[in-house]
């Protein structure tokens, strides 16, 4: 799984981190930080794929 | 799989909630036909918080706001656009399409039958009669709506901004940024105070006041008249003052578009009433989003919730609840903490839970500048929390209300 971010889109809106906040994370300078690794968990990647969808920016982009 | 490719799944909505629904029953691998009525709109399905963020300050496109469909389905799609389901038939399950522009007559169409129908048509800008249809007047809800105030823009003109909730108060904010003289009207003493009580209401009126907004609450418009097509627009308020503006936003909410499903044999006094797994009445018909009116078992209490995050995470669900019921399986309940957020002026207001019906307020400081963090109690319970520039905190209380609630009401989320 690889997840990136496009910064010039990201505006930290956090739907991601609130589908799924053990892989989203944003500060409160509203700057998204990505986990380095991925979990392994099952429903974390279906959490991630919600997450990707849900994007109100389009910022992310997922590659499984 | 899933279902058999003879079955047809009608789905009732262009917006997040619908095009959700469609690329889920295609992610499970459904392979019957699937008729999407995608509204009155006639566009594909885009951002609907872009609107009064980003695309009215023109920061971005049309084009970027799209939400990105699949290249292909598996599943056979029909998309019909400038058409609305227009009735269900209570003895039977199908549904009649018409051509938007003849929404409520009943000439024409074609009934649909489905194996299962999606209700995904979310709602409508609320207009008072007689506030429609005025050069210069214009509410926020469509892309259409969007670009028809984009073209207004070009001469600054002064802007007034009727009613102070999340949307009027953000499009005070980005009118303001786009360098439009901004006059802010509510019926209430304070921005967006039905939301977020009078803390933050306070900590955002100031913020309008600083940007350089003037508010007038409270105030009721009781006149609107435009003395030509290029306007300008007169208001006349409760207190027999008047102004003028060469714009006008009404952010006056919004009303769910279900009463096409009057005689259906559903309930609609509130939206559409499902039960905890998204299913109404009809079991094989189901809803998501705005219109779907669900008990959450997180708060123990039925819920309409009408915001980005709960349209899509309910949409997966209601596809999940469809698909057990094909496999003889009962569905689990949606339990999900509702979630939204506003930009203005550069400030991330956000917020989680469910805060109707608090009986207490706990105000302290969150995030890097210290701006007010609330939370909202009801039985010495936390039942929702907001912020501003504050999203660890925020999300913190929202895994703390999932937990405590699903706890409580003894549900498996």
């Amino acid at each position: 799984m690889k997840l990136t971010v496009d910064r010039t889109l990201c505006d930290g809106n956090g739907v991601c981190m609130g589908i799924a906040p053990d892989v989203f994370d944003v500060d409160d300078d509203l700057v998204l930080h990505i986990a380095d690794e991925i979990p392994g968990d099952p429903v974390v990647h279906a959490q991630i794929r919600q997450a990707v969808t849900s994007c109100p920016v389009l910022a992310l982009t997922l590659e499984e | 799989m899933v279902g058999n490719t003879s079955q047809t799944i009608v789905v009732a909505g262009g917006s997040l909630a619908g095009h959700t629904v469609v690329a889920e029953l295609d992610r499970h691998g459904f392979t019957g036909d699937v008729v999407w009525v995608r509204g009155p709109e006639g566009t594909a399905p885009y951002s609907r918080p872009a609107l009064s963020k980003e695309l009215i300050r023109g920061r971005v496109t049309d084009e970027a706001i799209r939400l990105p469909a699949p290249r292909e389905y598996g599943l056979r799609l029909r998309i019909m656009d400038l058409a609305v389901c227009a009735r269900l038939d209570p003895d039977a399950d199908r549904v009649l399409v018409t051509p938007a522009a003849e929404a409520g007559r009943e000439t024409g169409g074609e009934w649909i039958p489905f194996d299962a129908l999606f209700v995904c048509t979310g709602m409508r800008a609320r207009l008072p009669k007689g506030f429609a249809g005025l050069p210069g007047v214009h509410c926020l809800r469509t892309l259409a709506d969007a670009g028809r105030i984009r073209e207004r823009l070009a001469g600054r003109p002064r802007a007034v901004v009727v009613g102070a909730g999340l949307v009027g108060s953000e499009m005070a904010a980005s009118l303001r940024s786009c360098g439009l003289p901004v006059e802010l009207v509510d019926q209430g003493r304070l921005p967006m105070e039905p939301v977020f009580g009078a803390e933050l209401g306070r900590f955002s009126l100031e913020r309008h006041h600083a940007h350089g907004v003037t508010t007038r609450m409270p105030a009721t418009v009781t006149g609107l008249s435009a003395a030509g097509p290029e306007g300008p627009v007169s208001l006349t308020f409760d207190d027999g003052q008047e102004t003028t503006a060469g714009l006008v936003i009404l952010g006056l909410g919004a009303v769910t578009a279900c009463d096409w499903l009057d005689g259906g044999g559903l309930d609609l006094s509130d939206g559409l009433a499902c039960d905890a797994a998204l299913r109404t009445a009809r079991p094989n018909v189901l809803a998501a989003g705005d219109v779907a009116n669900w008990r959450n078992p997180v708060f123990g209490e039925r819920m309409r919730v009408e915001h980005w995050s709960n349209a899509s995470a309910q949409a997966r669900h209601a596809v999940g609840s469809w698909l057990a019921g094909q496999e003889g399986r009962e569905p689990p309940a949606f339990a999900d903490v509702p979630y939204f957020w506003s930009d203005q002026y550069g400030l991330k207001y956000q917020m989680v839970g469910h805060a109707r019906g608090h009986d207490e307020v706990r105000v302290e400081e969150a995030g890097g500048e210290g701006y007010p963090f609330v939370t909202y109690l009801k039985d010495g319970r936390i039942v929702a929390a907001a912020g501003v520039n504050a999203p660890r905190a925020v999300m913190r209380m929202k895994a703390r209300i999932q937990s405590e609630g699903t706890t409580t009401q003894g549900v498996h989320a």
